[in-house]
């Protein structure tokens, strides 16, 4: 492998849950790649898929989903990996901070020790050693008084202080790859500011997948941004290309919405993904669709350098 | 703040005992007739009158209601329970005693249940679905459907009768006349009525670890556990079964304190002497004073049970601290 | 899934079965139960299909006419448990407050008097028939479900369309009945059947133990007499099981019905996080 050949690299992959109504098709299509010490943001509302994307790669989505494609990390496709293998590439190589801190640790077991399982399973540490490092570790992620707070629960830990504790699990084994789903989901404006400093500081030279709908916290995390809508992949590019110069209407959309730009909501709803429309998915709340976006489903066309944008206004 | 809240709850429980004897005594001062003739009337058929006064002194009838209700109060609390009829002994005595009886066959009954239903309960839910999950769902719900008599009768008919493993019922043989009681052969007497009490518990452990299981299972903290790269029997023991086991405590605590319901039909078909059997008899004779006597020592052992979960709980969950009523 | 279909029509069928069998009683019966028709413990022949008792009585006929006590304590009781559990869980979720205090402390010493031995004891002396006692245990059993229709009541209570229909001005009955109602009635249904099943049980239970309606005839004072006159030592399987057998028959078909209405209203699909 070269050293600039793409470290995670997402090929056709589409996601459906089956449903009493139908199939969900969470994810239709979606190519990514992320290089190695890159960040990539991947911006969406609720239901864009941007977290169905990220749990298809550690394949912790429930067990009837169908997924198709490829997930190649390092070259192997993880999608056709044996459970123990997979197994082997969670925590170790591939690690995720998961969406809502409240909930992700568990309530029965000391916070230290659930961060020193993660290094026994992956660094071979056992017993104090193990609970060493993870007292290192919490220290690491800026929490006061890391020894004892490793002996706590969650319940006593703070938003903020659960989410460094969660971030610091994730790096109990220097994984090679970072997947975090809303790290600051929730939190107040400063502590949001604090997580984001800190998440920048430990991820230096790590491959981080961030996944967000927070424009801003994209803009001051990532060197690319991609932008998920209705399960697809509708615009990719070099973040400041792609936020000061939007070229789909979705994205221009987004950007208006925001409180500084002068919050204009786009009208409309996401659209079924049981049964989601034949040509451009986001033809209905389009305010520049013709006749062709109806029926033809447009493909990623290049806009500007490592600029993609999948409209028909541009093919 | 452990000791505080301790003894409120104690106040609490009492005060819900003392409603419960008030109760106890105002049905039954609605009973019609009195329960004395209505005794006397299954010995005698016609009581005579005499009989019937005599009777009606010696257990304190012809006195003032409120007179009757203080002192069988302050009876109650000093562990004068009243006079069995039937046995001439005080209540308290032989409630007791056969309270004992029935332990021996429903302590290792009931830890056996447990046992056994958290972990297939625990299983089965965890592979919910799965062709193991479902006949064991099935299974349960059809041995749970069974009435417990017609159970137990069955496992008499087949196993002590056709079959002839064990013995038909009581709880030593004769030879004990002579040779005294032998643990052994009383064991095996016991082997049945254990057997099927257990049959009877294990549905309910089992119905309720799995649904708890079921619950915990589609926790975030799971996916986070999944996400480190542990395998699924390490999540399901060190991660799942914890959780899963938190709401159990209260429940198994009130499970053990329906222990007549559960043991009368059995006690009564394999003829072995407890508490169950003895509220068998005591209504086939109507001895009043040793049914109220029953239902007492069984709403005492109620309110025992729910205090006692209440304050193992907090030694389970670590969320919660004593003093808070938050329990699951 | 196909499973969980023929479960439910299946066991509806037998529920149904029994009821037509029950109220058919009088045509279908080849004998009057009480009435010697025969020689005393004979066994099953053309005649009687089930043999006899230690009275001379048909046992197939006395069985088809001890569905009618079944039904009676199953259905009787489960109607009077729901609708007594529904009125206080709903009057006890919807004004809260003190009424809801109120209810629950009530409920809490209730609940701490065993439900069975109390329920011997009432019945050793009022000696009810089985529509009075179907009433008692409904009663008795309604207090259980109160506190389980409440806690779904007040997460309704606040709902918004709740909300929404009192700033309309609505009166308080009539919210509780149009709205509340309805959304707990799903609820109530798979209750319904439960407590059926329960009471049935329960009942039985109680004619076995001797504490049956002696003008009834029931399959558990059947049982009952079956084992004290020597049915076990005898071996006498037609007196003893078949009696056992239609209760444990409706007693599954109704804990089949219960479960495969609970699958279909508590979906438990997990929630999918897109």
């Amino acid at each position: 492998m070269r050293m600039d050949d793409p470290l995670l690299c997402v090929r056709g992959l589409k996601v459906g849950f089956p449903t009493a109504d139908g199939v969900v098709k969470a994810s239709n299509i979606v190519d990514l790649t992320i290089r190695a010490g890159e960040t990539l943001a991947l911006l969406g509302e609720t239901g864009s898929g941007k977290t169905v994307l990220g749990m298809a790669i550690l394949r912790l989505l429930q067990p009837n989903t169908r997924i198709e494609g490829e997930i190649l990390y390092r070259g192997r496709d993880l999608l056709s990996l044996p459970q123990e293998e997979m197994q082997k590439v969670r925590g170790r190589e591939i690690a995720v901070v998961l969406q809502n801190s409240g909930t992700s640790l568990n309530p029965v077991l000391r916070v230290g020790d659930q961060i020193a399982e993660a290094i026994t399973l992956h660094r071979g540490l056992k017993g104090a050693e193990a609970e060493a490092a993870a007292v290192e570790l919490l220290d690491q992620v800026r929490i006061t008084d890391p020894a004892r707070m490793a002996r706590e629960y969650p319940h006593r830990f703070s938003g903020g202080m659960r989410e460094r504790a969660l971030i610091a699990l994730a790096l109990a084994c220097n994984p090679s790859f970072l997947i975090a789903d809303e790290p600051t989901r929730g939190l107040d404006a400063v502590t949001k500011r604090e997580i984001l400093n800190l998440f920048s500081e430990v991820n230096r030279g790590r491959s981080v997948l961030f996944i967000t709908h927070d424009i801003e916290a994209a803009a001051s995390l990532a060197a690319r941004v991609a932008v998920m809508y209705a399960g697809e992949i509708i615009e990719i590019g070099p973040v400041d290309a792609v936020l000061s110069s939007p070229a789909h209407p979705y994205t221009r959309g987004l950007l208006e919405s925001l409180p500084a730009k002068g919050m204009r909501p786009i009208p409309g709803s996401a659209p079924s993904l049981i049964a989601p429309p034949p040509g451009c998915r986001f033809f209905p709340r389009c305010s520049c669709g013709a006749g062709r976006c109806e029926i033809e489903h447009p493909g990623l066309v290049e806009v500007g350098p490592g600029h993609y944008a999948r409209c028909m206004l541009y093919d | 703040m452990r000791a505080a809240y301790l003894l409120r709850r104690l106040l609490y429980s009492a005060v819900a005992f003392g409603i419960s004897v008030t109760i106890m005594f105002v049905i039954l001062r609605l009973m019609p007739g009195d329960y004395i003739t209505l005794y006397l009337e299954g010995i005698y058929v016609i009581a005579p009158p005499e009989v019937v006064q005599a009777y009606n002194h010696a257990y304190g009838i012809d006195r003032p209601l409120i007179d009757q209700y203080f002192s069988y109060f302050l009876g109650i609390l000093q562990g004068d329970w009243g006079y069995s009829l039937s046995y001439s002994r005080p209540v308290l005595d032989v409630i007791s005693e056969k309270l004992v009886w029935t332990l021996v066959i429903l302590l290792p009954a009931t830890i056996l249940s447990i046992i056994a239903g958290i972990a297939i309960g625990a299983y089965s839910g965890w592979r919910r679905g799965s062709k193991a999950d479902v006949a064991l769902l099935n299974g349960m719900i059809f041995l749970r459907a069974i009435p417990s008599y017609w159970l137990a009768l069955m496992i008499l008919l087949v196993f002590a009768f056709y079959l002839g493993l064990f013995p038909l019922g009581g709880y030593v043989s004769l030879s004990a006349l002579d040779t005294g009681i032998d643990p052994l052969d009383v064991l095996n007497h016991a082997a049945l009525p254990i057997f099927t009490l257990f049959l009877f518990s294990v549905t309910g452990t089992y119905y309720l670890m799995r649904n708890s299981m079921l619950m915990t299972a589609g926790e975030d903290y799971i996916v986070t556990a999944r996400a480190k790269g542990l395998d699924d029997m390490t999540i399901l023991r060190r991660h799942a079964l914890k959780n899963a086991m938190l709401p159990m405590v209260t429940r198994v605590a009130l499970q053990c304190a329906g222990m007549l319901t559960g043991s009368i039909f059995v006690e009564t078909i394999f003829s072995w002497p407890g508490i169950g059997m003895l509220t068998f008899e005591a209504l086939q004779v109507r001895d009043l004073p040793l049914l109220q006597g029953i239902l007492l020592m069984d709403t005492l052992i109620v309110i025992v049970a729910n205090i006692g979960a209440d304050m193992i709980y907090p030694f389970v969950d670590p969320r919660v601290e004593v003093g808070n009523d938050a329990r699951a | 899934m196909p499973g969980r279909n023929t479960a439910l029509y299946l066991s509806l069928g037998v529920v149904l079965a029994y009821c037509g069998v029950a109220l058919s009683a009088p045509v279908i019966a080849p004998f009057d139960p009480f009435v010697i028709s025969g020689p005393p413990l004979a066994p099953p022949d053309a005649t009687h299909l089930l043999g006899t008792n230690d009275l001379s009585q048909d046992i197939f006929s006395r069985l088809i006419w001890g569905t009618r006590a079944t039904m009676v304590l199953g259905f009787l009781g489960a109607v009077v448990s729901v609708v007594m559990g529904t009125a206080v869980g709903i009057v006890a979720g919807y004004y809260g407050g003190r009424v809801d205090e109120a209810v629950m402390r009530f409920l809490d010493v209730m609940m701490t008097i065993p439900f069975f031995p109390l329920l011997l004891v009432l019945t050793i002396f009022f000696r009810p028939g089985i529509y009075v006692t179907a009433v008692i245990m409904g009663l008795l059993g309604g207090l259980g479900s109160v506190r389980i229709i409440r806690s779904q009541v007040l997460s309704l209570a606040v709902a918004d369309f709740v909300v929404g229909t009192k700033a309309l001005g609505a009166r308080d009955g009539y919210i509780m009945a149009r709205h509340i109602l309805p959304n707990v009635l799903p609820l109530v249904g798979v209750k319904f059947v439960t407590s059926a099943q329960h009471f049935m049980l329960v009942g039985i239970g109680l004619g076995f133990l001797g504490m049956g309606d002696p003008n009834v005839v029931d399959w558990g004072q059947m049982i009952e007499r079956a084992s004290k006159n020597g049915g076990i030592v005898l071996g006498l399987w037609w007196w003893l099981i078949p009696p056992g057998l239609a209760v444990t028959v409706i007693s599954l078909a109704l804990a089949w019905f219960a479960y495969a209405c609970e699958e279909r209203i508590n979906p438990r699909f997990q929630v999918m996080r897109v």
